[in-house]
């Protein structure tokens, strides 16, 4: 727990971690991760992953470092706490390639990406916004009562949904 | 991954010897002294890197470590923006600290990184008798842990913590902070373990 959003109590996480609350959550400077977020407006309920990469290959120890896991985990978490398909809708924020004169190894932002949007298209959860690829950092912010989002980015800029 | 105090030692000695390398480069192009830490060898879980790299916004200099041990994990410097500016000014006359980074200062950016680093790998590599060479440099401006993630994800793909060695240089004047971060993957890691530890064995 931290005072990072200036308004009280919220959970940043890290790399690979995850999180399913009515709490504000966000994460610090993403690169080239996605964080995806995925909102029950009617529980005011969300679930965020910080996922690394798009491919778990068979590990199960941290469910959120990956996209296809952390789909399932947080789709889990949140059906335990009522939620059903139709309700939640995706948020997904990152996938940047933040390197210039870069050999491709560096850039796997467009990789997570297409494998987080596959993995909603598959199963039927609708994007509600978007803000990903690029070449800037982003850190995200949100609040699952009131269903906002900020996203801020390296140059100072910053957005509200 | 755990280390050892010994094993812990031996690679912070290890990059002393790198970073050495490195601070007296940077201060032979600054013609100005420049001082280091002891380098921090560190285990970190990824999900707490937050905590040791900030999103302060600087200018990582990044290269694959190659040679004999082939992907061998990455080397990065880094620096904030006012220090980057500042050494471009040095190195060309300019002046105006107070400007955006321009195409001069990415590319002398990349110089001083390709320099820096080159002296710390052919250090290191002497030292442990093989060869180790820097690909060639990728650059980012922009949340110093946003850039990181990227090198994370090459690296931690399997494990969920990372090695990292950090190297702080400062100089008063001129006013540049910079860090020299490695992050072995763990292959290479087991290797430098393991050259280490054959290095500090008794003389038979």
């Amino acid at each position: 727990m931290n005072n990072f959003f200036g308004e009280g109590a919220a959970v940043i996480l890290g790399l690979g971690e995850h999180r399913v609350g009515t709490c504000p959550m966000g994460t610090i400077g993403l690169g080239s991760c996605v964080a995806l977020i995925l909102h029950d407006r009617k529980r005011s309920l969300a679930g965020l992953a910080h996922i690394m990469l798009p491919e778990s290959r068979g590990t199960t120890d941290r469910p959120g470092k990956f996209a296809d896991t952390a789909m399932n985990v947080l789709l889990e978490e949140m059906a335990r706490l009522g939620s059903t398909r139709f309700s939640i809708t995706a948020i997904i924020v990152g996938g940047a390639s933040m390197f210039e004169y870069s050999a491709n190894s560096l850039n796997i932002g467009e990789r997570n990406i297409t494998a987080v949007r596959d993995l909603l298209q598959a199963q039927g959860i609708k994007i509600e916004y978007e803000e990903i690829g690029g070449k800037v950092g982003r850190s995200v912010y949100y609040w699952p009562e009131k269903g906002r989002l900020v996203v801020k980015r390296a140059d100072g800029t910053c957005t509200e949904f | 991954m755990e280390l050892d105090p010994i094993q812990k030692d031996a690679l912070s000695e290890f990059g002393n010897i790198g970073a050495a390398h490195a601070a007296t480069t940077l201060s032979q192009m600054l013609m100005s002294p420049i001082e280091m830490t002891v380098p921090e060898v560190q285990v970190v879980d990824i999900a707490e890197m937050h905590n040791y790299i900030g999103s302060e916004v600087s200018a990582m200099v990044v290269f694959q470590i190659q040679g004999e041990v082939a992907d061998g994990g990455y080397i990065v410097v880094s620096m904030p923006r006012e220090t980057i500016i500042q050494m471009t000014n040095m190195m060309l006359g300019t002046t105006g600290a107070d400007r955006e980074i321009n195409e001069m200062d990415q590319s002398a950016a990349i110089e001083i990184g390709n320099i820096m680093i080159s002296a710390f790998l052919d250090a290191t590599a002497e030292l442990l008798g093989i060869v180790m060479l820097p690909s060639p440099p990728a650059l980012a401006i922009d949340m110093a842990h946003a850039a990181f993630e990227s090198i994370v994800a090459q690296v931690a793909c399997d494990v969920n913590d990372v090695l990292i060695f950090n190297t702080v240089l400062t100089s008063d004047a001129p006013p540049v902070h910079g860090c020299i971060y490695m992050l072995p993957n763990a292959d290479l890691m087991r290797q430098l373990i393991l050259m280490l530890e054959q290095l500090m064995g008794p003389l038979s």
